[in-house]
């Protein structure tokens, strides 16, 4: 399998004020195609950083970062919507689901950017909320739904489009455990199903034991692994390229 | 799902904010239909009355525009049965009337006073100006005057008033002919009338032609007032003739009506910058509550960009609501505004005489469908615009940024 995300030296910097803070140094990334992939680290990490730049949602200051073989630095703002819209699902913590639409229109937009005929969407959108046991709930606006049935929308919204990779940051913050486990079950489910790579920001555990790999990051530095078992072999962190 | 429905839907998202938006494009709307309404209604008047006071091309000698008469009539028109007649049988013309202006002295044998006369086809002149000069007592000048007798004369209000004059009352006319010579003649009070206007009501007099033309010893007559079918064809038929006629002046009314030109000028100016200021009131509303939108939706708007939403298509989501905002506002607003046009129409209210003036006039707003889809234009573009800026500025923020937003 060949690299999805291919990281060297990539450093990201914020401006505070008059203080300069490092979220990221000197990052070694590789994550392979089909990868499930966890990464941890305490509040402050450049946990959401680093995913946010591998969502192409925010720019690093340093570094090489290549997105499916491809440079990410240079690419237009135009350029990465099309490369998101395309390629990219996202699952966040807080659900972000659009209030207006209902369960249904949640899970068709990214299609209706992708201009998939009509019939073809309804069809895909049927098929994906029947995956995540919504098929009762199509017509449900976001705030008719419980915690975990918006989090389903939301992990249906990420794949609709079977994208390359779906970035979740803690997916599972905002969900009782019984809920976490079903979301997690589902999660791991559908990347087994789609192939798609899972990058997913997260502090519980029981997700990161469903993980081929679990990435820690300390400070904006990925710590590096003292063994990585087989089950990891798509991911390489630390800069052991 | 379409952009449509879903604007739709995040216009009903506050209510009330809307329904508050949507009031206030509605007045606007409202406000500026009543407007123009009331400045189109004012401008129609005026060219009525102006085109019918005037005449709607006025022919009269090559000098008359130009150049102050020396004596009476130096400047009047001599041969004006021949140019009634060509006038006449052209298929344009609706009549002709003829016109001698003049002034001088009017006695009731203790005291007197400055006349401002005007010789006048009665039959004519009364079939088109009578209702502009409304006869307070007496009746108007006869068509057909008898040949025994003092010659006939209309008196303006404050003129009789100042003269004690009353309808059968004699009076004198004293006048320099158009030779130089001192002329009088008894006149008969036959009616009294109210011109309009102040200054004019104290010195304004009517006589037939043919009394003025005896008094002035002359077979001229100032001008004639053409009126044509298509008061619109004026100009045309007046470069034409103007043509045809290089020793004659022609003057469409447009050229003459000073009053109206001046007033439209005044209320151009006025209802213009009312219109301005109507436009940039909901122009604000609109952009204080789409700001408000999109400050409250500026974790949506990262979202969607996150989605890869384009920041267009995200700028255009929130204008398309602008504009059902804009759409709603302006078509309860014509409505508003057509309603309070026909309610006055099925009940005037006269409004007070305007500077200059002594009679009032029926408010009314006149109903242009052009004009209403203009105003709705603006009143929507207004809307959009407001929209693109307020969105611009939420589109502008990067996604992180916007997706942490609370």
């Amino acid at each position: 399998m060949d690299a999805l995300i291919e990281m060297s030296g990539l450093s990201k910097h914020y401006r505070m004020g008059a203080v300069q803070v490092t979220a990221l140094h000197d990052v070694e990334l590789q994550v392979q195609r089909g990868g499930f992939v966890a990464l941890c680290g305490p509040s402050g990490s450049g946990k959401s950083t680093l995913l946010n730049v591998c969502g192409l949602i925010d720019a690093h200051d340093r570094g090489r970062f290549l997105f499916e073989g491809r440079e990410v630095k240079g690419q237009t703002p135009a350029q990465l919507t099309r490369w998101r819209r395309d390629a990219i699902g996202f699952v966040f913590q807080g659900f972000n689901l659009i209030p207006v639409m209902t369960a249904f229109e949640n899970v068709e937009y990214p299609l209706l950017l992708n201009d998939t005929p009509a019939a073809q969407r309804r069809a895909r959108v049927r098929e994906m909320l029947e995956r995540v046991g919504l098929a009762g709930q199509a017509g449900h606006r976001p705030d008719e739904l419980s915690g975990g049935q918006r989090q389903r929308v939301a992990i249906a919204r990420a794949l609709i489009k079977a994208p390359l990779l779906v970035v979740a940051d803690e997916p599972t913050a905002n969900l009782d455990s019984a809920t976490a486990a079903q979301v997690i079950d589902l999660m791991h489910a559908l990347a087994q199903e789609s192939g798609t790579t899972f990058l997913i920001a997260t502090h519980d555990e029981r997700m990161t034991r469903r993980c081929e790999r679990v990435v820690h990051l300390v400070d904006g530095m990925l710590q590096p692994q003292a063994a990585q078992p087989p089950a990891l072999s798509g991911v390489r962190a630390g800069g052991g390229r | 799902m379409k952009w449509l429905p879903l604007a739709w839907r995040n216009v009903r998202r506050n209510r009330r904010r809307s329904l508050i938006t949507i009031l206030l494009a509605c007045t606007g709307t409202a406000a500026l239909l009543l407007a123009s309404g009331f400045a189109l209604s004012t401008y129609e008047a005026l060219r009525e009355m102006s085109a019918r006071q005037i005449g709607h091309v006025v022919v009269a000698h090559r000098e008359y525009f130009h150049n102050d008469e020396d004596a009476p009539l130096s400047h009047g028109l001599g041969d004006s049965q021949t140019v009634m007649s060509d006038l006449l049988a052209d298929p344009r013309v609706a009549t002709v009337v003829p016109r001698l202006n003049y002034s001088g002295l009017i006695s009731n044998g203790d005291s007197s006073a400055i006349f401002l006369g005007t010789g006048v086809d009665p039959e004519g002149e009364f079939r088109i100006n009578g209702a502009l000069t409304p006869v307070e007592q007496g009746r108007a000048l006869s068509t057909h005057p008898a040949a025994q007798g003092d010659p006939e004369v209309m008196l303006a209000r404050e003129l009789a008033r100042k003269l004690k004059a009353g309808v059968g009352d004699t009076l004198t006319l004293l006048t320099t002919t158009v030779d130089g010579a001192l002329n009088g003649i008894d006149v008969q009070v036959v009616g009294i009338y109210g011109t309009g206007t102040p200054e004019l009501d104290e010195r304004a007099l009517l006589t037939d032609v043919a009394t003025a033309q005896r008094l002035l010893r002359t077979d001229k007559v100032s001008t004639l007032a053409v009126y044509l079918y298509d008061r619109d064809g004026a100009p045309a038929f007046a470069a034409e003739r103007a043509r045809a006629w290089p020793d004659r002046a022609l003057r469409t009314w447009e050229d003459l009506a000073s009053f109206y030109a001046k007033v439209r000028a005044l209320y151009d100016r006025i209802f213009g910058v009312l219109g301005i200021i109507i436009v940039v009131m909901v122009f604000f509303a609109v952009t204080n509550t789409m700001s408000m939108s999109v400050t409250e939706r500026t974790r949506e708007i990262g979202t969607l960009a996150a989605l890869g939403t384009s920041p267009g298509r995200i700028v255009a989501n929130f204008a398309t609501e602008s504009g059902i905002i804009g759409l709603l506002g302006a078509l309860a607003g014509m409505a508003l505004a057509g309603g309070v046009t026909l309610l006055l129409h099925l009940f005037p209210v006269m409004m007070p005489p305007p500077p200059g003036r002594t009679e009032g006039y029926p408010l009314l707003f006149y109903f242009s469908p052009a004009v209403y889809g203009t105003v709705a234009v603006i009143i929507i573009a207004a809307a959009v615009l407001a929209a693109l800026l307020a969105a611009r500025r939420g589109v502008g923020k990067p996604i992180v940024e916007a997706l942490s937003h609370v």
